[in-house]
């Protein structure tokens, strides 16, 4: 994709709340889609570079939403700092779950992520003292300004969240260009090979995974302050997000940077249309629908939606070669 | 032979196993620096796993390894590429998905010299003008015999001091293993220390300097190549005369 393209599309981004109502549907949905699709772009640094199928990335997401939001509670702190003790936290949480699981490689790398979200979700249950457990925890309302990321209206979380999309893509996209994600890829590719030219296979995940991890923790912070209230069932959950974030990546085209966002743009909005039109008719159909077209759109293309565009753009070009 | 000067790699009483059991007893070898030299013998023979001892991919060895008189028992597998040992594993691993290009610069991005990078590969086109052609082409829909060529020059983008492999020509055409031979006696004489395993006994033997037998774990045999390849144990075993 151009720059002109790209710079074009985040203009229009950025520009788009103020032709919606400021506490508008559709502005929360956007946010929403925003929000995973960070999460989408910071799980495809491990599951897209490394080819690692995390299913427990809940625990990094639960770890930033609820350390930023104790700490706001007991003492006052800013989100902007819960930020960084979010980054420190769910950096530090992907070493200790990365350490273990790292030399399991498909299913039994998925399935050992996958209880450490379940793990964390159990312990926030039962830590009811700090965590609230299952009654779940309220981020404190109090007087508007950015300092608290309190604001009026949808419109600036949502600019927030479009930033972080930002960064997180920023991130992805350094990282995959460089040297470490040139790395993660001989990784992915061919282990051997990876040693035999010097690669250090063990450190190479390990920093993939703490880059991930971190990010992930921080825009738990976001969410905390986007949704105002959770519980552990929500942030440490397995189909709620350690599923529909892999989901985000895999739906659009996993290691590229433009999957994430167009499988968030494309996933959410049909969550939320799923949920809307059907849940007054039967129980249980709008994920019966919902689930339906995801696997519809994995049956048609399971690289995901970007392949499917290159394919559409590539393939006379490859017949005539 | 240079014997005067430091060896390049000295190995002592090297012995090594695996669960099934001991693969290397006592393996003593020395190469001297802008040698080539040839490790022949049968399957099993173990040598594979010696040079698998080399780059440290054997945790269960004992004994010494040194390299310019660094000993390399206490180095991870990861830092032997830095020292100027390159190993082009058997079974050509070249990284499918990726472009021949691609393939050869991670073989210098590993240890972090982006400087000479183009000169480096450069090198690389002028000894494989195969791969130049190849460029952007990716290097799982190569043939065999290029696939191996891309193995080669992704070693060689270390710019090592010691290059080794680990049968080239298993499972190549006669015409690409002549292709290969030609251009690892290129980089002989370039000035790059070469240890090749070969079972191509007649092959490796004609293009080394000195050879070793290996026979159960153990070296039986020593010499110029040229001697071996006359010595009747050497044409009787292994060049089927």
């Amino acid at each position: 994709m151009s720059r002109a393209l790209v710079a074009l599309a985040l203009l229009a981004a950025a520009l788009l709340p103020l032709a919606l109502e400021s506490e508008g549907y559709a502005i929360h949905v956007l946010t929403l889609a925003l929000l995973f699709a960070a999460l989408g772009q910071a799980w495809n640094i491990v599951g897209g570079l490394a080819n690692q199928m995390s299913l427990g990335h809940a625990a990094f997401f639960g770890i930033g939403a609820y350390a930023a939001t104790i700490l706001q509670i007991r003492f006052g702190l800013s989100p902007w700092l819960g930020l960084v003790v979010a980054l420190a936290l769910g950096g530090l949480a992907a070493a200790l779950i990365s350490l273990p699981t790292m030399r399991l490689r498909g299913h039994y790398f998925a399935l050992a992520t996958l209880a450490c979200g379940e793990v964390m979700r159990v312990i926030a249950n039962t830590a009811a003292p700090l965590t609230g457990g299952p009654a779940g925890i309220s981020v404190p309302f109090g007087a508007e300004g950015v300092w608290m990321m309190r604001f009026e209206g949808g419109r600036p979380i949502y600019w927030l969240m479009l930033g972080a999309l930002v960064v997180v893509t920023v991130v992805f996209e350094v990282i995959r260009r460089g040297a470490l994600g040139y790395r993660l890829r001989a990784v992915r590719e061919n282990i051997a090979a990876a040693e035999a030219i010097g690669v250090d296979t063990a450190r190479v995940k390990l920093q993939a995974a703490v880059i991930s991890g971190a990010l992930t923790a921080a825009l738990g912070v976001l969410y905390a302050q986007f949704n105002f209230f959770f519980d552990p069932d929500t942030v440490f959950g397995v189909a709620s997000i350690s599923v529909r974030i892999a989901l985000m990546a895999i739906i659009g085209g996993i290691g590229t940077a433009a999957g994430p966002i167009l499988g968030a743009l494309i996933v959410i909005p049909l969550e939320e249309f799923a949920n809307a039109a059907l849940s007054d008719r039967a129980a249980g159909l709008s994920q019966l629908v919902y689930g339906a077209v995801l696997i519809a759109m994995v049956l048609v293309e399971p690289r995901g939606l970007m392949a499917l565009r290159f394919s559409w753009t590539f393939r006379p070009r490859r017949a005539s070669a | 032979m240079p014997s005067d000067a430091v060896p390049l790699l000295e190995i002592s009483s090297l012995s090594a196993r695996y669960d099934a059991g001991e693969v290397l007893q006592d393996i003593s070898l020395t190469m001297h620096p802008q040698e080539f030299l040839c490790i022949i013998g049968a399957n099993t023979a173990g040598k594979s796993t010696l040079l698998r001892c080399i780059s440290r991919l054997v945790p269960r060895a004992r004994g010494s390894i040194r390299f310019h008189g660094q000993e390399l028992m206490d180095q991870p597998a990861h830092a032997i590429p830095g020292l100027g040992i390159a190993h082009v594993p058997e079974g050509r691993h070249v990284f499918p998905g990726m472009t021949v290009e691609e393939n050869l610069c991670l073989g210098a991005f590993a240890i972090r010299h982006r400087p000479g990078l183009a000169g480096r590969l450069e090198a690389v086109y002028a000894l494989f003008p195969r791969l130049a052609e190849r460029r952007r082409q990716r290097a799982g829909t190569l043939s065999g015999g290029e696939q191996q060529m891309v193995a080669i020059g992704r070693a060689m983008m270390l710019e090592p001091r010691l290059l080794i492999l680990d049968e080239p020509s298993h499972g190549l055409a006669p015409i690409i293993v002549e292709e290969l031979h030609r251009a690892l006696v290129d980089i002989h004489a370039r000035g790059t220390s070469v240890l090749l395993v070969e079972q191509n006994t007649a092959l490796a033997l004609s293009v080394a300097g000195r050879g070793y037998v290996l026979e159960a774990g153990r070296v039986v045999l020593e010499g110029a190549a040229r001697s071996l390849a006359q010595d009747p144990r050497v044409r009787e075993a292994y060049l089927g005369l």
